[in-house]
């Protein structure tokens, strides 16, 4: 990608802004016209996606309005697609009727003036094409892992301070309708004081049909320090901290392994557990609690349970099969609460089996989150208000990540 | 005279033949190979190169492609999801054409499919020749015929460029060992098969005969003379068999499932029925199995009429092999193998 002038913020809001023609450009009146961290962008939002791997279909239907179903929808504008491959870029801006289609960042930047960039593209990439949307004036929303470590995305954030624009890293399964339930029931405190929250994930990553699996052209994830269980770690990160809340873990035993010495693989399985205190008060002096933290490349079928236990009771999901399981204190008494908790559990199993035939008839993917999520972001974008993924919840995450993969840490 | 041929999906099902009857033909061989791919098409063979490059990459594709006569791109993705195959299908094929043009390769056999054509909007046996009209509006067709249609966009566009030349092949469902029972008969139903129709012609090629046709096509591509720059060829073998006379064919020499005959009529209605109320009722969102989508449906049972006169006329092919000594050269390989 060749190297481009930087555009005047001032510059990014008269084009974009119809008729405000009328603005000045001197320094005082640039910075004033810059949009602010709570200042929101006046609809029609100009988004543009970069990479147009497997995830960007979801991100480009979002935008499409495809998706959308929130307070948003008819808002957005996608004014450009941005890919290496030039066909591939032309195919999404023509598929997903984009104003225009690129083959480099900077005439994307300079030609389509988006107020939001997507940064879709391989995660070794995610800093300089972020840093590079930040500084053009563009808001970014980037797929996970955002960076490789805390301090790389610390330097993101700094970024993005010194610009006057906002970061945010995905963290979609967190925007799921049942995990969106389940931190619901922990707010309401239907399991009492959180204890434990145990995440398995079971995928055949290894396959050689399969995106990671391929031998001849290897996923970039391979790079990352933690091979492609860098990508899940940072599910399991966010999922841990956003069900448990803040907390400090200061017991740690990951055990990265290769069970399958596939050549292409660092590791296929991770075993964690993970234990510490919730922060209140800034101090990591609240009640105990405990993660444990599963990946199994053999194990089948596809699995992404999620399960939460308090002082009170307890809760479990499948993200790929969605369902709520709540065994709690019924108000028949402790004796009969067992039997309500199946009779009830069994009632909602049926349910939410009938409601997954309607996913499949209806292609609804575990990215529903997703797009709930960038509903949310996209209504923050507009009116100013805090984006659903804060900066600090993405510091905490990566911070969680870096643990893990601290070789102090390792089992 | 002998051409230094440059051959995309060279280990595959189909470029392990072209390969073989390029040399057979006399002809310099580069063949592409995956860098992963066990296979080696040299051993044996002093006129074959391999080039292990996954096209995908356009990495040392320009040197690879360098100094060739003419290049016949057979490589595509088959299967996987949508990503996948745009992958190795058309951004595959745009790093190659991006080569061919920075090395200065200017005639192109692009292999193409039957699978572009507008099966839905047919009326049933229609000849379909290479005037039929192809797929406009692909959005519920599978994978890989939506990935194959950009991929000829691809290929035209190349050839547009002054002193370029192409000529764009579209072989029919191409048979042969490992390949007899194919998804023009019917569809897997758990242990059983389906076979959907029974009277509707086979748009079928032998793959030595399709292998011919394409090193053919390489030939006549190069030769000022009789150059087939610009057309587009189908490639169907001659007397073609109805689904029941293949069927019956492949069953009476090879072990085949079990498999129960339901009538195109049936098929086609429930289809048509299931389409309507997916409309009406949920706005198209709904996602049935393949055989239950009119457009699919019809791309793979409709019965048609086809022919091979224009690769015969350009190409001077005659189908080499016959339905019954094609059968047994594949039952014979599949034995070797």
């Amino acid at each position: 990608m060749t190297p481009q002038p930087q555009r005047s913020t001032a510059a990014i809001r008269r084009t974009t802004t119809k008729g405000a023609t009328s603005h000045s450009e001197t320094p005082d009146q640039q910075e004033k016209d810059r949009p602010r961290e709570t200042a929101g962008h006046s609809p029609p939002i100009r988004a543009a996606v970069v990479g147009t791997g497997g995830i960007s279909k979801e991100h480009l239907g979002f935008l499409a309005g495809r998706a959308s179903a929130g307070p948003v929808e008819g808002r957005i504008r996608l004014v450009g697609v941005c890919d290496l491959s030039e066909v591939a870029a032309t195919y999404a801006a023509r598929q997903y009727e984009a104003d225009a289609a690129f083959t480099e960042l900077d005439s994307l930047l300079d030609s389509a003036m988006p107020h939001v960039v997507h940064v879709l593209t391989p995660p070794a990439t995610h800093v300089p094409l972020v840093t590079k949307c930040l500084e053009s004036g563009a808001d970014v929303i980037c797929e996970k892992p955002i960076t490789s470590t805390a301090a790389e995305l610390r330097q993101l954030l700094a970024v993005a301070d010194r610009t006057g624009r906002r970061l945010m890293e995905s963290h979609n399964y967190r925007f799921n309708r049942t995990i969106r339930a389940i931190a619901q029931s922990i707010a309401d405190g239907r399991f009492g004081t959180i204890r434990e929250v145990e995440i398995r994930i079971a995928l055949p990553v290894t396959d050689p049909d399969g995106r990671f699996g391929d031998p001849n052209l290897p996923n970039p994830i391979h790079d990352m320090p933690a091979g492609v269980l860098h990508d899940f770690t940072t599910h399991f990160g966010y999922l841990v901290l956003h069900l448990i809340g803040p907390a400090r873990f200061d017991r740690i035993g990951a055990a990265f392994s290769s069970h399958q010495d596939h050549p292409l693989f660092a590791y296929d399985n991770l075993d964690a557990i993970l234990i510490g205190r919730r922060i209140i008060a800034d101090k990591p002096t609240g009640p105990p609690v405990h993660a444990r933290l599963r990946f199994d490349a053999g194990a089948a079928p596809d699995t992404f349970t999620v399960c939460v236990r308090g002082d009170r009771g307890w809760t479990e999901t499948d993200i790929f099969q969605p369902y709520v399981r709540e065994v709690i204190p019924r108000p028949v008494g402790s004796q009969l609460s067992p039997i309500v908790n199946h009779v009830v559990n069994g009632a909602g199993l049926v349910r939410d089996g009938v409601r997954n035939v309607g996913r499949k008839l209806l292609q609804d993917n575990p990215y529903e989150g997703l797009h709930h999520m960038l509903d949310k972001t996209y209504a923050a974008l507009a009116d100013g208000s805090p984006l659903p993924v804060s900066p600090d919840d993405m510091i905490a995450t990566s911070e969680l990540v870096d643990q893990l993969l601290d070789e102090r840490h390792r089992l | 005279m002998t051409l230094k041929i440059f051959i995309t999906g060279a280990t595959g099902f189909v470029g392990s033949h072209v390969v073989a009857e390029a040399v057979r033909r006399g002809h310099e061989v580069t063949a592409v190979v995956r860098p992963s791919s066990s296979q080696d098409p040299t051993v044996g063979r002093p006129s074959v190169n391999a080039a292990r490059i996954d096209l995908r990459s356009k990495e040392g594709l320009a040197d690879a492609v360098s100094g060739h006569d003419v290049v016949i791109h057979l490589a595509a993705a088959k299967a996987g999801d949508f990503a996948v195959q745009f992958a190795g299908t058309v951004v595959a094929t745009e790093n190659l054409l991006g080569a061919m043009a920075e090395s200065g390769v200017a005639n192109l056999v692009g292999v193409s499919t039957f699978s572009v054509y507008d099966y839905l909007g047919m009326r049933p046996k229609t000849l379909l020749d290479e005037a039929a009209p192809i797929d406009r509006s692909p959005a519920r067709r599978d994978e890989y015929a939506q990935t194959k249609l950009i991929q000829e966009e691809l290929f035209r566009r190349f050839g547009e460029v002054d002193g370029r030349r192409l000529v764009v092949l579209r072989p029919g469902m191409i048979y042969g060992a490992g390949n007899l029972w194919h998804a023009l008969l019917g569809a897997e139903f758990g242990s059983r098969f389906l076979r959907i129709g029974a009277k509707a012609t086979l748009p079928l090629t032998y793959v030595e005969n399709c292998a011919t046709a394409m090193v053919l096509a390489a030939e006549r591509l190069t030769d000022t003379e009789t150059t087939v720059d610009g057309e587009t060829i189908n490639l169907v073998d001659d007397n073609l068999p109805t689904q029941r006379s293949y069927a019956e064919a492949v069953m009476a020499r090879t072990d085949t499932p079990p498999s129960i005959g339901i009538p195109w009529a049936v098929v086609r209605t429930a289809a048509g029925a299931l389409a309507k109320g997916n409309e009406l009722l949920l706005d198209g969102r709904a996602k049935f199995p393949g055989i239950a989508v009119p457009d699919r449906l019809h791309a793979r049972f409709k019965p048609l009429r086809y022919t091979n006169a224009k690769a015969k006329r350009l190409l001077g092919w005659s189908p080499r092999y016959q339905l019954t000594e094609a059968i047994d050269r594949s039952v014979s390989a599949q034995e070797t193998s």
